[in-house]
């Protein structure tokens, strides 16, 4: 493998797991415009009647985003795990070759094969438990752009109804402003975080 | 990778370094096995750049399965980051090194390899009928740190004790005391932390019948050129840096 690959795989499997933490903290600020929101709308009584539903909803978008990045998170230390074995059984494959090269006629020579096949049959496995655990990633990942999705529906409802709130309008507008910045955040690091694990491959 | 034959017996005491392709910058090494009937031990096996050339002129003497075992001095990476790589290619061996050590080295990959802890006091190796004597040495240089004594080849290995920066391609035996003394003299004052630990190897290793003294790096000692070591290193003060 050359070493730029190498050193893109690590960064790659490195920066899922900072563009994940990212994630986090803006499901936590959605989390704490959910109670702000239920806040005001109480404050406001009647004329925020219809926010009131919504700032519950709000709330469980962002539990529903914190759960699936703890659990995505977990996964991406599962995946740096692999990434390391990954590159310690190229590594070992890779050597073992050398030494294939280097023995000349050496009277045990033979007594090598079964271990580099060994090597060479443990670097393939840990390439495709690397890819299937990619793929299931990919998966994950598209899971969270669907509460990332609703909240923006969301904050499109929680203007209408910040609307009908008179002297609260402007506080309620705020709360679906930031909802819907946050969604957009999450989309856009969720994204990256995409493009980052399908661009990894491996190669000698 | 040159091969020299050190002890011929019953079993063989075999050298191996002065390996033409090694990269300039790392230090270059000595290696050591002890063949016997069934069994292979090699010592200080080395770092990773050296693992394909020295598996490779081992492979001359002994297939992989007689490999059996591996011992470690002391947990610097010239002496053993290879362990991850052996540790693929060998199919049951072990590694005697340091029970203090063993959270370091298994730093370098240690899985099929099973890990044989040495305690502080040291204890023995047997392949077949050789008994091998693992000498104490903590300090010289490393915290926990471990010598192979052989008392029928009357060899002893002594890591990092001994050893001498070198030009490529330098005979294997020291042939000129007095001119080699400076190739020595900082590596020992710098390296080896301790002269109260110095003094108490020293009384040790007097008390050994030693033929050859053989370190990790440089040239090997033979007969009187051993008592020379002993004396100069004795008279030598260690642990200048402070
Ligand atoms: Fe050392
Ligand atoms: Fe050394």
């Amino acid at each position: 493998m050359k070493k730029n690959q190498v050193k893109s795989q690590f960064v790659a499997v490195a920066s899922i797991a900072a563009e994940l933490s990212d994630v986090m903290n803006v499901a936590k600020e959605i989390s704490l415009a959910a109670a702000n929101a239920k806040a005001i709308a109480f404050r406001a009584g009647e004329k925020a009647k219809g926010f009131q539903p919504i700032t519950d909803f709000i709330n469980e978008l962002a539990k529903d985003t914190i759960n699936l990045v703890n659990n995505i998170n977990l996964q991406a230390v599962k995946l740096y795990q692999l990434t390391v074995n990954e590159h310690k059984m190229t590594a070992a494959s890779n050597q073992l070759a050398r030494v294939k090269k280097l023995t000349g006629n050496a009277a045990y020579e033979a007594s090598m094969n079964t271990s580099q096949e060994q090597a060479e049959q443990r670097k393939m496995d840990c390439r495709r438990e690397f890819q299937s655990h990619v793929d299931q990633l990919l998966e994950q990942l598209a899971s969270v752009m669907h509460p990332a999705r609703a909240a923006r529906v969301i904050a499109a409802n929680s203007r209408i109804e910040a609307s009908q709130a008179g002297e609260y309008l402007q506080s309620l507008q705020a709360v679906a402003e930031s909802v819907d910045n946050a969604a957009l955040v999450i989309h856009s690091n969720v994204q990256r975080c995409r493009t980052a694990l399908s661009i990894i491959n491996f190669t000698d | 990778m040159k091969m020299t034959k050190i002890y011929e017996g019953p079993y063989q005491w075999l050298m191996f370094g002065r390996d033409e392709n090694k990269p300039d910058k790392i230090i270059d090494t000595n290696q050591y096995v002890v063949r016997t009937g069934s069994r292979c031990l090699v010592i200080d096996p080395g770092g990773v750049e050296l693992f394909a050339p020295m598996l490779a002129a081992v492979l001359h003497h002994a297939p992989v399965e007689e490999i059996t075992d591996l011992f470690a001095s002391h947990q610097d990476p010239d002496i053993i980051s290879s362990l991850g790589l052996w540790d693929q290619a060998l199919p049951n061996a072990k590694l005697h090194a340091s029970a203090l050590w063993e959270g370091s080295i298994r730093h370098f990959g240690c899985e099929t390899i099973e890990y044989i802890p040495i305690q502080d006091n040291g204890g023995v190796i047997t392949l077949d009928r050789v008994e091998l004597q693992v000498i104490p040495a903590h300090y010289m240089h490393a915290s926990a740190n471990f010598n192979i004594y052989d008392p029928n080849a009357k060899i002893l290995m002594s890591g990092d004790v001994g050893a001498a920066l070198e030009e490529p391609g330098a005979p294997v035996f020291v042939d000129n005391f007095d001119e080699h003394v400076e190739k020595m003299r900082f590596f020992h004052q710098r390296w080896m932390p301790s002269n109260q630990a110095k003094r108490f190897w020293i009384d040790r290793v007097r008390d050994l019948d030693v033929e050859i003294l053989a370190p990790q790096h440089g040239r090997m000692f033979k007969g009187d050129d051993v008592k020379r070591f002993l004396d100069w290193f004795d008279a030598l003060q260690v642990g200048i840096a402070v």
